[in-house]
């Protein structure tokens, strides 16, 4: 079964296929970086800061 | 101390009534402290073993008298206690420190903390006993053996990730900072590089055979020796920076959706990065250009975190001429930058023919741990040791001062020399006169002419290690200042609700009553990021999608490296090592031959012409470990078998210079002196036959006779050619076996053995290639671009070249420009 399936693949692909996979990553995490909002970033990036206990939620 | 109601916050989610208990905690910083002087004591041990590891190669003829502290043996040590003991227990103290507070809870267990402290110590303490006396594995940043590997991924992974994920799951502040990301990161790669590289067929308690040959446990060796460098001297130093820099500067991280960026790229690339480590070498040629195209990727990340980082300051630089801990942050951000933007250069093939091998390397290295991982180390002590020894400052902030400028001009001394040294190598290999021969024929002309530049570098090392000296005296003086019984802040916070429900009001998109394709609402919805924003509140689920992120990388590259049979070209007339030079080829691992001594010829025809043909894969089938080397302090000796006599090589480990003269060699008289175990032998022997290695029933049944009587052959050579007699019996004969074996099963023409069953590869993959069993290709033929590939099935090309096939358009590469 696994062997049937092992050499059913075709490996040739494998380096573009992981090429492809990490651009498609990049820009969703890209996109998504930057739509989050200031406020939300700007209480997130003040974690470390703040001795108090922060529940970050709406925007 | 800080009493936290959150909970009556009108902004507070609703919890139920039981959840918004408040409870009372403190932080553990016993264990934070006892990380923080570990880091120090291993900080003056790693660097001052450096140091001394630099003396070796200037006055080699230190260690005549002491084998065990030979540079061989003792670079190991040194790479070890600077990665695993300075930085890992660095590493410790950050997350530590940082969990507690970005959690908002105390560690899950104090027990476990302790455990994983001791433990920890244990190991490095085994590595330190160990590695001298020879018990390696001789795989670089991978050297110890397999009792301790046991231990460390106990350790690693159920104490050290154990604790930290339960502190995570049972935090009391919702959101996991980005710190936080990287330590998880960190703990589920090592795990998986850690077990997975050094699965090991035991040979004893001491000795481990690892289940890869040749190619394959190249692959995986630096799969793992550059992940190492990612996520042990990477991400968790982001972590750190990430957490420590916006503490001391007090001011938050620039750019939050930034560090988001950076934490998922680096993650999903790093790890295909490795193969750049074996540019030309025996590697399938595909392997190399994926791992040197994402490495050139990494760059952006990288930057990315540097560019977060320095911007942090943004309206505190005046901070930082005041504060020496800034300083120190800066700078190794710096030094980040630098090395990140060198990392990807050096992966560019045409500049690693230039640089691999070389000293380059070894400056680019030194950037990284001594700016980056001790700077960042560095600050992180300093603004820490006042809080958790509880004073009010440093003992000597001047003191901090001196230790910052001190470190950074130890720095500058020891790169810029070996820079111009890596660069001299580099260029002295490949020179060709005129008439078409090598400038420098003589391996030791190119390395007497660095020779004062390795001077400066002990200079510059001694530099650094004065500044680890100031450390430790204002640490020590610091503790004294401590008061009689540490105060222990209790802190309230309510715990967390199980079922947690956003309060944030459900986002309207723009694009509701926008008439467009449905696909483009969705993409918008995506990327509002509320996915992620989920992730950031899950640590379990966090975990996991590091996890695959890591491991799917990984088998894009591990499957075909495995399963391609054009990858690993069988040659027929490699066979497996006989038992006295399956012997010798452990005392070379053993004594750290291969931290000078590359066993890898490129493609390059400076190499072709300086060592002689250049390797290929399928030679390395029974090598385990491999020993291709990533640096010449002394020639390679891929095709050492039958250049020099037996009595030549008896001569060279007694006095190399009497041989080679200017040769940076130690002595190798104990291996005159002390008598081969041959009884021993068998284990060896057993491990290579269960991995694969076709062995004869004679070798089998009587391994002990059967190297004897190949000692006793050797040592007969040796008194013919003028050596002492009787010699038969000791350590010399085995690697002298050894070495006269090695690389010259290419050129063999007999029939392979009856029965000889192939390791790499199916049987009836098994090609044997004309220009291989005929004999060496012409240097001619290679820069000409003619075929010398073992192996490769001339009707069935495909996409995956294997690398002599590669070599031949990698050679034109590399030295296209040779000419001008």
């Amino acid at each position: 079964m696994i062997k049937d399936l092992v050499s059913a693949l075709d490996y040739s692909l494998f380096a573009q296929v992981a090429l492809g996979l990490f651009v498609a990553t990049f820009v969703v995490i890209f996109y998504g970086a930057f739509r989050l909002s200031s406020q939300a970033t700007s209480r997130f990036a003040s974690i470390p800061l703040s001795d108090d206990v922060e529940d970050p939620r709406g925007e | 101390m800080s009493t936290v109601t959150d909970s009556l916050s009108p902004d507070a989610p609703r919890s139920t009534a039981t959840d918004n208990s408040i409870e009372h905690f403190s932080y553990d910083d016993q264990i934070v402290r006892m990380f923080v002087t570990a880091t120090i004591i291993w900080g003056l041990v790693a660097t001052t073993v450096g140091l001394i590891a630099a003396t070796l190669l200037v006055l080699p003829w230190l260690t005549d008298l002491l084998p065990y502290f030979s540079f061989g043996r003792l670079r190991p040590v040194h790479t070890n206690a600077a990665i695993f003991a300075f930085a890992g227990n660095g590493i410790f103290a950050a997350v530590y420190y940082s969990t507690q507070r970005l959690c908002k809870a105390r560690m899950w267990s104090d027990a476990l903390s302790r455990i994983h402290f001791w433990g920890w110590q244990a190991i490095i303490v085994a590595a330190a006993i160990t590695l001298p006396l020879g018990l390696t594995q001789g795989r670089e940043y991978a050297e110890l053996e397999w009792p301790i590997d046991l231990f460390i991924a106990v350790i690693w992974l159920f104490v050290f990730g154990g604790n930290f994920l339960m502190t995570l799951i049972n935090r009391r502040e919702r959101h996991m900072y980005v710190a936080l990301w990287f330590y998880i990161a960190t703990i589920v790669t090592v795990a998986v590089l850690h077990v997975f590289n050094n699965l090991v067929v035991p040979a004893g308690w001491f000795k481990g055979y690892s289940v890869y040959a040749g190619v394959q446990d190249a692959f995986m060796q630096w799969w793992y020796g550059h992940n190492a460098v990612a996520f042990f001297l990477t991400t968790p130093f982001l972590g750190l920076m990430y957490y420590f820099l916006p503490k001391a500067a007090q001011r938050p991280v620039f750019s939050y959706r930034l560090s988001i960026i950076h934490f998922w790229s680096l993650v999903f690339i790093y790890i295909w990065a490795g193969p750049h480590h074996l540019h030309y070498t025996a590697l399938p040629e595909w392997a190399n250009t994926l791992g040197m195209l994402f490495s050139l990727m990494l760059w952006m990340p990288s930057w990315g975190g540097m560019i977060n980082g320095l911007l942090t300051l943004r309206g505190a630089w005046h901070k930082v001429a005041a504060d020496p801990v800034l300083k120190f942050f800066v700078v190794g951000i710096t030094f980040y930058g630098m090395a990140t933007f060198e990392g990807p250069m050096l992966s560019i093939k045409s500049i690693n023919a230039l640089s691999h091998y070389t000293d380059w390397t070894i400056a680019h290295v030194h950037a990284g741990a001594l700016g980056w991982n001790g700077f960042m180390i560095f600050g992180m002590l300093y603004w820490m040791m006042p809080r958790i020894f509880q004073t009010s400052k440093m003992w000597s902030p001047k003191l901090v001062s001196l230790h910052f400028w001190t470190g950074t001009l130890g720095i500058l001394l020891y790169i810029i020399p070996i820079y111009a040294a890596g660069l001299m190598q580099g260029l002295m290999w490949r020179a060709m006169d005129e008439t078409g021969h090598l400038s420098y024929p003589d391996f030791i002309e190119t390395i007497q002419a660095v020779v004062p530049l390795w001077w400066i570098r002990v200079g510059g090392g001694a530099l650094y290690v004065s500044g680890v000296v100031m450390l430790c005296i204002n640490a020590l003086m610091t503790w004294m200042a401590r008061p009689a019984t540490y105060e222990v802040p209790v802190h309230s916070a309510p715990r967390l609700s199980a079922n947690y429900q956003d309060d944030e009001k459900p986002r309207t998109s723009p694009l509701t009553d926008v008439p467009m394709l449905e696909v483009g609402k969705k993409i918008d919805s995506i990327g509002a990021m509320g996915w992620h924003r989920r992730w950031e509140r899950l640590p379990v689920k966090f975990t996991v999608l590091t996890t695959l992120a890591v491991v799917v990388a990984t088998l894009f590259e591990l499957v075909p490296t495995f399963l391609i049979r054009s990858n690993v070209p069988t040659i027929a007339t490699v066979t497996p090592y006989t038992p006295l030079e399956l012997a010798g080829r452990h005392i070379f691992v053993s004594e750290g031959c291969y931290n000078c001594h590359s066993q890898m010829i490129r493609p390059i025809v400076s190499e072709t012409k300086r060592y002689g043909e250049y390797s290929k894969p399928g030679e390395f089938i029974y090598d385990r470990p491999f020993q291709w080397g990533s640096r010449r302090i002394g020639p390679d000796l891929a095709r050492e078998g039958g250049k020099q006599s037996s009595f030549w090589h008896w001569t060279h480990f007694e006095n190399p210079s009497l041989v080679s003269p200017g040769s940076v060699m130690p002595s190798y008289q104990h291996l005159l002196e002390d008598d081969l175990k041959f009884d021993a032998i068998a284990p060896h022997v057993e491990a290579a036959a269960f991995l694969g290695a076709p062995y004869s029933e004679e070798d089998l049944k009587n391994t002990e006779a059967v190297a004897r009587r190949q000692a006793e052959e050797i040592a007969a050579q040796v008194v013919q050619q003028g050596g002492p007699a009787a010699m038969h019996e000791k350590q010399a004969m085995a690697l002298i076996a050894f070495l006269q074996r090695v690389g010259t099963d290419l050129f063999r023409t007999e029939e392979p053995a009856a029965g000889a069953e192939p390791v790499a590869g199916d049987a009836d993959a098994a090609v044997t290639d004309a220009a291989v069993t005929d004999g060496a290709v012409t240097d001619a033929a290679v820069t000409d671009g003619g075929e010398a590939a073992a192996g490769e099935e001339a009707d069935a090309p495909t996409a995956d070249d294997d690398a002599a096939e590669g070599g031949n358009d990698q050679a034109d590469a590399a030295e296209g420009d040779e000419s001008a």
